[in-house]
């Protein structure tokens, strides 16, 4: 009773203003569904992805020289030089609004496939409804580890998550232990949504059956009005190493506490997140010299890439930011997905699938130092290897793994 | 950082707890106040401390035109007045964080260099960050400004007589409009304070009033609506309760000991521990 | 009893009836699932705004603290789904019972508050339990619970693209709530909330019944906003704290009412009706700039709408008829 024709006159012009869109899309045009927070906490995020996706959509449908698929020639060869459109939603970091906005996309603007979310949360819905309709999922900068164990058919992630984050930091710390740096206590220190409770747990499992010894795991709750209480815990446990999971907001208020409570740390090992946004460090940078962080990308590869430079000079035009851990995982995502539908040659969700399933990208047609993109039976990508990077003068370099490595860690920290 | 919650809760105080008026807007205040601070640091180099004046009385202008444009409508609603006054403020904090991500973007800003910004000054091994030093001090002296103001003025008077009755201050000639615009523009004003200290330790960006807003609120219940006094005390018992929660529970359940404390409070004593109304 | 009252609550029966008849129909003409799925959540809000109504709006009980029983009502049911296998329809009901009775023992202390005081303890309580619920490790924490969704089944009452039996379902829970306000109203209770809002000496008198009389009102919102809670999760498909127990529930149970008008029959369906399609229409086609510009249109109508209709959108309808019906409401209360 509580739907009055108004309603459903709103949803059918609604509808009809859109179906000139959709019709549209079929014949020379693919159409990709972009899901991200543009209003909200995190809407910095969702905005910087646009931009990244942008980037992105210009390699694809331009003529570029590039050595990264479809940067050659217009479009996607495979059907026709057809040109890629996005079409963004806003999830406002509410699963079910990222649900809805999912079915939108599917059902109105006919998308061949979702990419998003950022947030975890938002992910395992959007994802839900993506198998059901079976339009591939590209998770390109979700890192929570219990999203492709989810058995979903339509689901991919090139990049890595949480755990083989972790694995990395502790990799890096039995290398650091044979040089006989002494590394006995961690202190984790996460935040209390999904990304923060995964990494920790990723931590303490990780820690365990390497035997180093967690003196102090704090969670804490995300947005807190204050962190005194928590840094004064960490001040009193003073582990040779400091773990934060952290979101930018809670990254800023931890570093400025820890220096107003004089708290000093060996070393940060830091879970990317907060701790690769240059808002961070353009607030607080000053403390951080020093400061490790996990990540997927670095500039240094532009030193062997030159494209890497080229590419992240295009996005700095639009967004007059250098691409981060974020932003360089979204670009690539959707290059994947693109290059998987020219493959398919169809915009038919399943077959798009398939080619997905087949992708095999080597590392050096990416913007990434990983080793190549393979799907497993799961959707993840266990070939793209983490790097670790350290805050030295105002910049990243790449410390580890060796191979990727172009200078030596300095630990402890300044 | 119970007096800087003490600080944050004075204008909300005199708002919500003095005129009796709901103010769901108020954490948007202080992330105007905020972005003010931050604005005048990064175009003219101000330290928040200097800027601190200009952006409280910036705020009071904001705070009496928010009232004339807006809330006083919102008053003189006869029938169900509270849900009025709860939506409107709450409509217009929305307006406000949408206008702020329209016009600063959602970009996180903080003021990287400042006077006080990361100083520290420890004491027998205790240590006083002196941002949050000043920040006490501001809100002691914000505190007894208030309650002198109050208690010893004619305006003081006037606000109390126009709460509890509008019809008979109007007989002697008391503009209630006036009284009211001015107190609004004093509780902005007051936040402006607060957002300016807030500005040097904290991060900046549309949606941070949310983090502020509900302890401001239970700051001044916990104290009790009316009471100046009490919304000091207030502040700095949730102060307390949050350091002590923190050690005893996972930190992230710290918030629970200052709601627990609220419930406690208000199921031995309905109106707060200094309320008068 | 009084003529005119018994012909109004007859005439709103009939028109209800209709209405529902008429949306009943609806999925026959609107096939677009997204248009659907904005019709399902306007009912759902619908029925949890008329549910709030009941203590808010009837008792004068304001609360901003409803998120909680939305999110117990969401938990019991998913919780006792995928850890010991009862079916939802089970589960649905336990969470109603879990909330009603956690809404009465609540209410014992709360109803003694007053005001600004009361309002405060509610959101205080919601955040209680949407901490307590992030930090507890067995009911998922901030992880959250993902239900299995293996196909079409009533049994347990999941569908994998088909959305009207979550349109029927959301329509018969907003008739429910619906029916039960429209017979409270003409219960001894909406006599006693009448007779109390009329006049507040008469609570005095009137003490003890009163009393229970919330208690009850504050059980049967509980339960209904629980069912509903329930509804949402099996619809989602997944939940974590945030997503259900957030401050935002809590504010979207009480616009629909306010908006239309508080403490009114129809207050809470008008206002759904208006504010649901609208929020997920000013989202979709201009919320992906990323400007705000979304929320700037939502606020503004949200301040436009308090301001100029303090008694909500049912206001306009009765304004005509205004003089009759403060009449028949003065006699229904005296009756």
């Amino acid at each position: 009773m509580t739907i009055s024709r108004r309603d459903v006159l709103l949803g059918a012009t609604a509808t009809a203003a859109l179906v000139p869109l959709a019709a549209r899309a079929q014949t020379s045009e693919v159409v990709i569904g972009v899901i991200y927070p543009f209003s909200g906490g995190s809407a910095q995020q969702g905005v910087d992805a646009q931009k990244a996706y942008e980037t992105a959509l210009e390699v694809i449908n331009k003529d570029t020289d590039f050595d990264l698929p479809l940067a050659k020639g217009e479009g996607l060869p495979g059907l026709g030089g057809a040109k890629v459109r996005l079409v963004f939603a806003d999830h406002q970091a509410d699963p079910q609004k990222g649900r809805a906005e999912a079915e939108r996309l599917i059902t109105q603007e006919k998308v061949s496939a979702i990419i998003g979310t950022y947030q975890s949360a938002v992910a395992v819905t959007v994802s839900q409804i993506c198998e059901r309709y079976q339009i591939p999922f590209v998770s390109a900068d979700n890192s929570s580890p219990s999203l492709h164990r989810r058995g979903l058919k339509y689901y991919f992630r090139a990049a890595p998550h949480d755990e083989m984050y972790s694995a990395a930091m502790f990799d890096f710390f039995d290398a650091l232990k044979k040089k006989g740096t002494k590394i006995e206590t961690l202190a984790l220190f996460h935040e209390d949504t999904i990304f923060g409770t995964d990494s920790g747990n990723a931590q303490a499992k990780i820690a365990g059956e390497r035997g180093y010894k967690i003196v102090s795991d704090i969670k804490y709750r995300a947005n807190s009005p204050s962190l005194s209480a928590e840094v004064q815990q960490l001040k009193t446990a003073n582990a040779d190493v400091l773990m934060p999971s952290s979101y930018t907001t809670d990254g800023i208020l931890l570093v400025k506490t820890m220096a107003e409570l004089g708290y000093k740390p060996n070393a940060i090992v830091a879970q990317d997140a907060g701790f690769s946004e240059k808002a961070l460090y353009d607030a607080v940078g000053d403390k951080l010299e020093g400061v490790i962080s996990r990540g997927t990308f670095s500039l240094d590869l532009a030193q062997k890439r030159p494209m890497v430079g080229k590419i992240n000079e295009m996005f700095k035009a639009r967004s007059g930011k250098d691409f981060n851990d974020l932003t360089s995982r979204q670009f690539m995502g959707l290059i994947i997905l693109a290059d998987a539908i020219s493959r398919a040659k169809s915009t038919d969700g399943e077959k798009i699938r398939d080619a997905l399933a087949a992708t095999d990208i080597p590392g050096e047609q990416t913007i990434m130092p990983w080793k190549r993109v393979k799907f497993d039976e799961m959707g993840q990508n266990n070939d793209a290897d983490p790097v670790l990077l350290q805050y030295v003068g105002g910049k990243f370099v790449t410390i580890f793994p060796p191979q990727a490595a172009i200078a030596e860690a300095i630990w402890p920290m300044k | 950082m119970g007096l800087l919650y003490g600080l944050i809760a004075v204008g909300l105080a005199l708002i919500f707890g003095l005129m009796d008026v709901t103010n769901f807007a108020h954490g948007e205040f202080l992330m105007i106040a905020m972005y003010l601070s931050f604005f005048l640091f990064a175009f003219f180099a101000i330290d928040p401390l200097l800027s601190a004046p200009l952006v409280a009385a910036a705020m009071f202008v904001f705070g009496a035109v928010v009232y004339l444009l807006i809330v006083r409508f919102a008053m003189r609603a006869k029938t169900n007045a509270g849900m009025v006054q709860i939506f409107t403020t709450f409509g217009l904090a929305i307006v406000m964080r949408g206008l702020a991500q329209f016009f600063f973007t959602p970009d996180y800003r903080s003021i990287p260099q400042s006077w006080l910004g990361g100083k520290t000054i420890s004491f027998a091994g205790i240590f006083l960050p002196e941002p949050q030093l000043v920040g006490a001090l501001v809100s002691i002296a914000a505190f007894a400004g208030l309650y002198f103001f109050i208690h010893r003025t004619d305006f003081g008077r006037a606000l109390e007589a126009t709460r509890e009755d509008p019809g008979a201050v109007a007989l002697v000639g008391i503009d209630k409009n006036r009284v009211f615009a001015f107190g609004w523009g004093l509780g902005a004003g007051l936040v402006g304070l607060a957002g300016a200290i807030m500005a040097v330790f904290f991060y900046i960006y549309p949606d941070v009033g949310a983090s502020f807003a509900l302890i401001a609120y239970v700051t001044v219940a916990l104290g009790g609506f009316g009471s100046v006094f009490g919304a000091f005390a207030g502040g700095i018992i949730v102060g307390l309760v949050e350091a002590v929660t923190a050690l005893m529970l996972p930190p992230s359940l710290k918030s629970v000991g200052i709601y627990a404390v609220y419930l406690l409070v208000v199921f031995i004593r309905p109106r707060g521990l200094f309320g008068s109304m | 009893m009084d003529k005119n009252f018994a012909a109004r609550r007859r005439r709103d029966l009939i028109v209800a009836g209709a209405l529902a008849t008429l949306a009943a129909l609806a999925p026959l003409f609107v096939k677009d699932v997204y248009v659907q799925n904005i019709l399902i959540l306007t009912l759902m809000y619908a029925a949890l705004s008329q549910s709030w109504n009941i203590l808010s709006g009837y008792c004068g009980q304001i609360s901003l603290g409803h998120a909680l029983y939305f999110g117990i009502g969401a938990y019991t049911t998913e919780l006792l789904f995928t850890k010991f296998g009862v079916l939802p329809w089970f589960g649905m009901l336990a969470g109603g019972g879990i909330a009603a009775l956690i809404a009465m023992g609540l209410g014992y202390p709360f109803f003694r508050l007053r005001g600004h005081y009361f309002v405060i303890a509610t959101i205080v309580i919601a955040e209680i339990g949407l901490l307590l619920f992030q930090n507890w490790e067995w009911a998922g924490a901030a992880m959250g619970i993902t239900i299995p969704v293996r196909g079409d089944s009533w049994l347990k009452f999941q569908f994998l693209r088909s959305k009207l039996p979550y349109f029927y379902f959301a329509l018969g829970l907003c008739c429910l709530a619906w029916f039960v306000t429209w017979w409270l109203e003409d219960s001894k209770w909406g006599f006693w909330w009448r007779a109390v809002k009329d006049n507040p000496e008469a609570a005095e008198s009137l003490g003890v019944v009163v009393f229970n009389s919330k208690m009850g009102a504050a059980a049967v919102s509980a339960f209904l906003v629980a069912v509903g809670g329930a509804f949402y999760a099996q619809f989602l498909a997944y939940i974590d704290p945030e997503s259900v127990m957030g401050f935002q529930f809590s504010l979207l149970m009480a616009l629909p009412a306010v908006l239309g008008g508080i403490g009114t029959l129809w207050g809470p369906v008008l206002g759904a009706a208006i504010l649901i399609p609208m929020t997920e229409l000013t989202r979709s086609y201009i919320g992906g700039s990323g400007r705000g510009v979304d929320l700037i249109v939502y606020g503004a109508l949200i301040v436009a709408i308090s301001l100029a209709l303090p008694q909500g959108l049912v206001s306009l309808f009765s304004r005509a008829k205004a003089k009759n019906q403060v009449k028949n409401q003065v006699k229904g209360a005296t009756r």
